[in-house]
């Protein structure tokens, strides 16, 4: 844990930043809005002092009430992973702009994201689906997914709880959609 | 081709599109409007420009894979890679199984190096649930490991040799990954998809067949190795084929965020062993080979030059495995704290990486695989245009790709 980093943080991004700075094991995190990605990504990756050339990861993540992207980057000049979450992107249109224009890798990532979750990354130029079909309609690491176009054909149709073609119809669907401390 | 007149019938592709030609005849691809700037792009021609498709059932392609390839009488232009035939949704798999059941999922991702799969969940676990894990299993997982990663790389070094289309060095280096491969499963049961990383250790503690298969064979494998790099290597032929093909440059190798050996390739010496310590890498000795051609030549050669490290890694472990448990005690039910928790390792083929968020019930909430193959493959449209049509397989077999990793 690399405490003096996260005073660095806090002092360079005090105003983006939409969450406490935290820290555990080898990790540090923080958290902006999804307008601030760019500012701020961009500042991570340029700004000599704080030199994140490496992204590590991207991935999206459904919490069950807000959408999130997560980055992950390294950089020499501190010892922890460096995780930026941009949250509460709303679940009807989740939209973030692109990171492909300082990592042109991210684009799969983001094709990645955008197959599982529908999250539109805004500057990415190949936004289309890239495991699923093209004429997937649904988004499958949601959580309210109930995987409804295969299950019917599966011999494990309504038998195993994930090959259930559709939410029990007693329970409201807002109590189905598991719901993280993400 | 069919000649039998057929209804009118909706395309698969696109369920707006509506197909009233014959089944057999060939479409133009794509049958549906384009949907992306770069797919209008792509598959707008110029003069003189084809479409061609290979794969996904190409002998060369590691799996199943599929490339729209544009081309220019043999040159190629742009090429566009169809992903997805071998998608299982492991990340959806593992969020319906408890921690333990998940590790088991994410053995067949890149199904020659299932240790590395195994080792970077497990850890992001460990981290959520703060367990320690005792010394000697932690040697055992280093042990292991670099023989994963021999075998690996030996089995590249054969599948290299063969996309350029020499058959003998598959055969000799099958030798090599064979006999660890049998090692492995004297250690933890199985050949290839191991389950053999636990949260909190490892299943089992070294036995004596593996221990006396694997003295065995440290005794000769450096002279092994040399044996088979001398096939290649003071190959003419091979050697001038390799050299500038496929080059890409520091900047966009980081743009293109590669890692492991084919970053390394390029002259950075980033090694998340060293870059991001884990596990009781900072206790051993070991180099960081680089080079600075970035082309399939040096990408080849690296390898091997990491081949060499691992066996010096695995000669430390050795002589430095503690006694003790394997295990950390731990309840078989296991829930940890709400959180979240990342964790890498360089794999064979660069960071693999699990991203766990944990909601405090014993599933993980959600399990995301960053997987090298899949950033790499990607790279293979940055290098391919302006070759040839015969060196898509050399580069793409050069950085090592496998699919199973790629599709998740």
């Amino acid at each position: 844990m690399d405490r003096a980093f996260k005073a660095r943080l806090e002092t360079r991004f005090g105003a983006t930043l939409t969450g406490p700075v935290r820290q555990r094991h080898d990790e540090t995190e923080m958290r902006i809005g999804a307008g601030d990605v760019v500012p701020v990504l961009t500042a991570l990756h340029d700004e000599p002092d704080l030199h994140f050339e490496f992204l590590a990861d991207l991935a999206g993540v459904d919490t069950g009430e807000v959408m999130q992207v997560v980055y992950h980057l390294w950089s020499e000049t501190t010892p922890d992973w460096l995780r930026v979450i941009a949250d509460g992107l709303s679940r009807e249109d989740p939209r973030v702009p692109s990171a492909t224009f300082l990592w042109k890798g991210a684009e799969w990532m983001e094709r990645e994201a955008y197959d599982m979750f529908g999250i539109i990354f805004e500057g990415n130029r190949d936004l289309r689906r890239i495991y699923m079909p093209p004429d997937y309609a649904s988004f499958p690491l949601r959580k309210d997914f109930f995987l409804p176009d295969d299950a019917a054909r599966s011999p494990g149709g309504g038998v195993r709880p994930m090959e259930r073609t559709q939410a029990p119809s007693n329970v409201p669907t807002t109590a189905l959609v598991r719901r993280g401390g993400a | 081709m069919s000649t039998t007149k057929q209804q009118p019938h909706q395309s698969t592709d696109d369920p707006r599109v509506t197909l009233d030609r014959d089944l057999g005849v060939f479409e133009p691809i794509p049958p549906y409007p384009t949907r992306t700037e770069r797919e209008a792009e792509f598959y707008t021609l110029a003069d003189g420009e084809m479409l061609i498709n290979m794969g996904p059932q190409h002998p060369s392609t590691h799996g199943v894979l599929r490339v729209v390839l544009k081309l220019d009488g043999e040159k190629v232009v742009d090429l566009d890679p169809v992903l997805g035939y071998l998608h299982r949704g492991v990340e959806k798999l593992c969020e319906n199984a408890d921690y333990h059941q998940a590790i088991c999922y994410t053995d067949p991702l890149e199904y020659v190096s299932a240790l590395f799969n195994e080792w970077a969940p497990v850890m992001a676990f460990e981290k959520l649930l703060d367990v320690q894990v005792p010394r000697r299993a932690e040697y055992i997982r280093v042990l292991s490991g670099e023989l994963n990663r021999i075998a690996s790389h030996a089995l590249f070094m054969g599948w290299m040799a063969l996309d350029l289309g020499g058959l003998t060095p598959i055969l000799w280096s099958f030798i090599e990954r064979d006999e660890i491969v049998d090692m492995l499963a004297a250690l933890t049961g199985q050949r290839m998809l191991f389950n053999y990383f636990r949260i909190g250790g490892v299943n089992g503690d070294l036995n004596h067949e593996f221990m006396s298969r694997l003295g065995d064979w440290m005794s000769r494998a450096t002279e092994q190795i040399d044996n088979n790099m001398g096939l290649l290597n003071e190959n003419e032929i091979f050697v001038r084929r390799m050299r500038g093909l496929g080059t890409i440059d520091t900047a966009t190798a980081l743009r293109m965020v590669m890692s492991g050996p084919n970053l390394r390739a390029t002259g950075v010496p980033f090694d998340v062993r060293r870059a991001h310590p884990y596990s009781v890498y900072p206790e051993l000795e070991f180099d960081i080979p680089t080079r600075s051609e970035g082309d399939c030549l040096a990408r080849y050669l690296l390898r091997l030059d990491e081949v060499r490290q691992s066996i010096r890694i695995i000669d430390q472990c050795l002589h430095q495995m503690p006694d003790g448990p394997v295990m950390a005690k731990l309840p078989r039910l296991l829930r940890p704290r709400p959180g979240r928790a990342y964790a890498a390792v360089e794999g064979p083929r660069g960071q693999y990486a699990t991203y766990a968020v944990s909601d405090g019930t014993d599933q993980p909430f959600r399990m995301r695989i960053h997987d090298p193959s899949f950033i790499h493959l990607q790279a293979v449209g940055v290098m391919m245009p302006g070759h040839l049509l015969a060196d898509t397989m050399a580069i793409m077999a050069s950085l090592d790709p496998i699919m199973g990793g790629v599709d998740k």
